[in-house]
């Protein structure tokens, strides 16, 4: 019993193994290499020497940083509920498989083909007090009188990326989470219905348990993906007004590429990963808790 | 056979009570058709203003429908530099190899952990799933550096390889979920025919598997076709180039000018193999993506 | 002799010898241009393509990916033979010694002499020089002669002052909700400092630190065109869209008739004539306060070669090709871009549209500013400039940004 225990671990771990040597290579030593530049003043340019932990008490100091990550964090916490919410309504409404649904369900997922820098500057253009479709349409529709400038004031612009990102990606959790909810043993649903329980209940007390996992999954990586954003902040917004929507990659890539500072970008990148790493362990941990196995 | 996929009339419990159309399902189907046309409305209007003239494009105001048709933004984004088809080949064999790669890593990787007991296996779990945790911007110039000193720099292998670890821990995840649905007596029985864990991962797992496999091929394709920085820090040469730099320079003028019609036609021409795409392996997918959500 | 058959024969020497030297096999040159400079670049290279049995190729890089593209291809010792850039970056790259020395072969060259002095400073570092003007672009203020005459205004006649503009502008608003007097891209650092900046020299001012112990934008310009943009925003001469303009509106408003007066480039005649060619438009030098105060950015693309190309004599010669008469005129002037060397400006095809012979007079009474991390001085979406022009114009404090941005720029360039 112990050896084939013995052999049945080996072999899980000689499974996992090729995936796991490759992600070393190809990610973690460049990471530790990122660490060894984080304690160096090295320039885009060239030539740095060591400055030790300088970069990281600069980081302390950098107030322009906890801005940008705390706009990323408020970011965060606003359109991952909306993303899962709509993406799991969505799987509600096309769940089945229908003509209708089905077509319906194809193109809620369209966005998610286009890539992000394509999309951002789509939305730009509607968005567009001159140019923009959005804006003639609002007034066309009387919902407002005047054309806005979206990208002026950081509530406003927050909104502007906002939806265009939630145009972008609610089709994937969708998509997920029709898949998850298709899974369902019919059995379990077909007995709610005789023992005369209503749709709603059924969602409740059914579907959305029994699909659990996949929805705190989902959100982990929607969570992590807008702690990340760059793209459509860089080009929809530039950071402004008066910096006040620079997320923290961004304000990663002004210092690396933009001011040459490689050495203090590669900090910045330490710590905005060490941060997203924590919120990670936060997140499996809550949901290892109570998991439906 | 086929325990992995339910059929899905099944689902239609969760959907509607009954059978005959109440005003409820009428209601559902408006629904449908008003968030069909929410999310499609971008896409129709960038259609539209990508058969404007490039004027048109940009005329202040705006208008719904052009003024005239045009086909020279098309024209623009075909014959950019290298050519279109130039790109696009680019694209799809980064496209290609990054798939190829994708399976061969995630899928051993989703059955060591969906079906194998070992200590540190949730920690390798977590591992795998670092490379989604890096601000992956940050680490392209070191990467790069590395693969220069291997050789590997300018090479669309290269860039596959990137793209790939970019992809894996999804694919993981998928390949993990969907091993998992697998039940036991299925595994057990191959066991007692004398099957080795990898003659059961061939024989029984994987043709299980297979929407899963479809999956991650699909997402793998998708992501690497869009992927910008690393395509353009990795390649040095116009021939080389993927789609997406093309896109990005061929709708860039003076001072950050854009050019709103070549804008539109590139976002259509760069959509439509990623649709093709989701389109034909649409039967496979929804059923690959058995999460495992529910056991 | 003259210059031109001189430098011909110059051109046909060094042709020769590096035709006797390449005679056993063709080779192919790579170079790097920036997105936005492709189409210029391209006239040029075509020319040399036709006429040389070495061929260049041209890799299109997008423009904010340059710096880095060249910082790491030079890391990993991968550069192209050449390699084309918006020309504020020479000061960094020649410090961190990416560019291989022309100075040998460009003073020996006759017609670098007559390079635009502009061109020459940007390029020059430590006595030695490290490129030449490529693609040139000079900023000008353009004016839309239809709106002008419907305001009553004489539509030959250019606002000349900071005043006139200011004016002007106040009549063609009048001319109904839909046309507005004035036009910036409001939060486009390139765009301002391209067709702002020179406003402000031409009324004195000067503009960035080269070093810590520099002063910064010194002057009254500075304040006196801030305080005209404000007064434009806060009378409504300026549509609202303009405050959220990253750059990609630039001359979009400008081209749909919407815009009397505004600044831009040299590439709007091409644009224009190919995008709105009923358009009546004026072109002349931006103005300062007084009457005859005129300047312009001189801005566009140098030509250098990274240090690491593996064709460096073939650069050279086509570096040296570039500035003969025959490249700057067949290549350049007859695709409406303006010639490096200001006395070719009288050529049979800008004889044929005196939009272009204005416009390259204007590289005559530009500027171009010399300094370290322009980028993050000036071109960055966190930069001193763009906060500066965006709280004076936008939050109205005009003092306070123009003292928060001295501080700033000095700042960086103390670094």
């Amino acid at each position: 019993m112990g050896g084939v225990q013995a052999r049945r671990r080996a072999q899980g771990w000689l499974y996992i193994a090729p995936a796991l040597l490759f992600v070393v290579l190809v990610v973690v030593v460049p990471f530790g290499q990122l660490v060894a530049l984080s304690l160096s003043n090295q320039s885009l340019l060239g030539g740095g020497h060591f400055v030790g932990f300088d970069n990281y008490v600069k980081i302390w100091n950098d107030s322009a940083f906890w801005r940008a990550l705390g706009f990323t964090l408020k970011y965060t916490l606003w359109l991952t509920p909306i993303l899962m919410g709509l993406g799991y309504a969505l799987a509600l409404l096309t769940v089945d498989n229908s003509p209708l649904k089905k077509a319906t369900r194809t193109i809620a997922f369209l966005p998610v083909v286009i890539g992000l820098g394509s999309s951002s500057l789509l939305w730009i253009w509607l968005f567009d007090e001159q140019v923009g479709l959005l804006n003639k349409a609002l007034v066309d529709l009387h919902v407002i009188d005047a054309p806005i400038v979206w990208f002026v004031t950081a509530d406003l612009a927050f909104w502007a990326v906002s939806i265009s990102v939630t145009w972008k990606v609610v089709g994937f959790g969708m998509v997920l989470f029709v898949a998850g909810i298709q899974s369902i043993n019919p059995e379990i649903l077909e007995a709610a219905v005789i023992d005369g329980a209503g749709y709603w209940s059924r969602v409740w007390r059914i579907v959305l348990p029994l699909t659990r996992r996949v929805v705190l999954l989902t959100t982990l990586i929607s969570v992590i993906g807008s702690l990340l954003a760059l793209d459509q902040f860089y080009i929809m917004t530039s950071g402004a007004p008066r910096g006040q929507t620079f997320t923290a990659v961004y304000w990663i890539y002004q210092n690396s590429f933009v001011a040459f500072k490689l050495g203090y970008g590669a900090a910045l990148s330490v710590v905005l990963t060490a941060v997203i790493m924590a919120l990670s362990a936060l997140q499996i941990a809550l949901s290892q808790r109570g998991k439906a196995e | 056979m086929s325990v992995a996929t339910i059929p899905a009339q099944d689902s239609a419990a969760v959907a509607r009570p009954a059978r005959r159309l109440s005003p409820t399902a009428y209601l559902v189907g408006a629904i449908c058709v008003a968030v069909a046309a929410l999310m499609a409305a971008p896409l129709a209007l960038s259609l539209l203003a990508s058969i404007k003239t490039t004027a048109d494009a940009s005329a202040v105001p705006p208008h719904y429908l052009p003024q005239a048709l045009s086909a020279e933004s098309y024209w623009k984004v075909v014959n950019f530099q290298a050519g279109l088809a130039t790109y696009v080949g680019n694209s799809a064999l980064v496209a290609g190899i990054t798939i190829v790669a994708c399976l061969l890593l995630a899928a051993p990787a989703g059955y060591g952990l969906a079906r194998f007991a070992f200590r540190g296996k949730e920690i390798a779990f977590l591992l795998l799933l670092a490379p989604i945790m890096i601000p992956y911007q940050a680490l392209l110039t070191p990467l790069y550096l590395d693969f220069a000193k291997l050789g590997l720099a300018n090479s669309h292998f290269g860039l596959a390889l990137v793209h790939t670890v970019l992809q894996l821990p999804f694919s993981i995840y998928l390949m993990r979920s969907a091993f998992e649905a697998v039940p036991r007596e299925i595994e057990e029985a191959a066991a007692m025919d004398g099957c080795s864990s990898w003659q059961s991962l061939l024989r029984v797992f994987l043709p299980l598997a297979f929407p899963g496999l479809v999956t991650v091929g699909l997402f793998a394709f998708i992501n690497s076709w869009n992927e910008f920085l690393g395509a353009l820090i990795f390649m040095n040469h116009e021939t080389d180039f993927t789609v997406p730099i093309m896109i990005v320079s061929v709708r860039t003028g003076n001072h950050g000018a854009v050019d709103w019609g070549a804008l539109q036609a590139s976002v259509v021409i760069s959509i439509l193999p990623c649709l093709a795409v989701y389109l034909l392996l649409q039967r496979y997918y929804i059923s690959g993506l058995l999460a495992g959500a529910v056991k | 002799m003259t210059t031109k058959s001189l430098g011909g024969a110059l051109a046909l020497t060094l042709l020769a010898s590096t035709a006797f030297a390449t005679a056993a096999s063709a080779d192919t040159l790579s170079m790097w241009v920036r997105a936005s400079g492709t189409n210029a670049a391209t006239n040029l290279v075509n020319l040399w393509n036709a006429s040389h049995p070495d061929k260049i190729e041209l890799t299109t890089i997008p423009d904010n990916q340059m710096v880095t593209k060249l910082a790491t291809g030079v890391q990993a010792k991968d550069v192209p033979d050449l390699v084309s850039f918006d020309l504020i970056y020479m000061p960094d790259f020649m410090k961190a010694g990416f560019l291989t020395d022309l100075t040998a072969e460009l003073k020996a060259n006759p017609n670098y002499a007559s390079v635009a002095k502009a061109y020459q400073d940007i390029a020059t570092y430590d006595g030695k020089i490290y490129g030449a003007g490529f693609t040139p672009d000079v900023s000008i203020l353009v004016w839309n002669k239809d709106l002008f005459k419907k305001a009553g205004l004489d539509p030959e006649k250019g606002p000349t002052t900071l005043g006139e503009i200011h004016e002007d502008a106040k009549k063609i608003r009048a001319l109904g909700a839909d046309t507005y007097g004035f036009y910036f891209s409001g939060s486009c650092p390139g765009c301002n400092i391209f067709t702002g900046s020179p406003l402000m020299v031409a009324a004195g001012s000067k503009m960035l630190p080269a070093n810590g112990k520099d002063d910064a934008l010194t002057g009254d310009g500075v304040k006196a065109v801030l305080e005209a943009y404000k007064a434009m925003w806060d009378e409504g001469l300026v549509p609202k869209s303009a405050q959220a303009d990253n750059g990609q509106d630039f001359v979009s408003l400008f081209k749909s008739g919407k815009i009397g007066i505004q600044g831009a480039g040299g590439f709007v005649i091409a644009d224009f004539k190919k995008d709105v060619p009923t358009m009546n438009f004026g072109i002349t030098f931006l103005p300062g306060v007084k009457e005859g105060q005129t300047s312009a950015f001189v801005g566009g693309d140098v030509v250098a070669v990274p240090v690491g190309s593996k064709h460096v004599d073939l650069a050279k010669a086509f570096i040296n090709w570039e500035l003969t008469d025959d490249a700057q005129i067949e290549g350049l002037a007859k695709n409406n871009i303006l010639p490096s060397r200001p006395s070719l400006a009288d050529n049979k095809y800008f004889k044929a549209e005196p939009k272009l012979v204005t416009t390259a007079k204007a590289l005559g009474v530009g500027y171009v500013p010399w300094v370290f991390h322009f980028n993050d001085m000036v071109n960055s979406d966190s930069s001193p400039w763009i906060n500066m022009l965006q709280r004076a114009v936008f939050d109205g404090d005009v003092d306070g940004a123009i003292k928060e941005a001295r501080e700033k720029m000095k700042a960086i360039a103390a670094e």
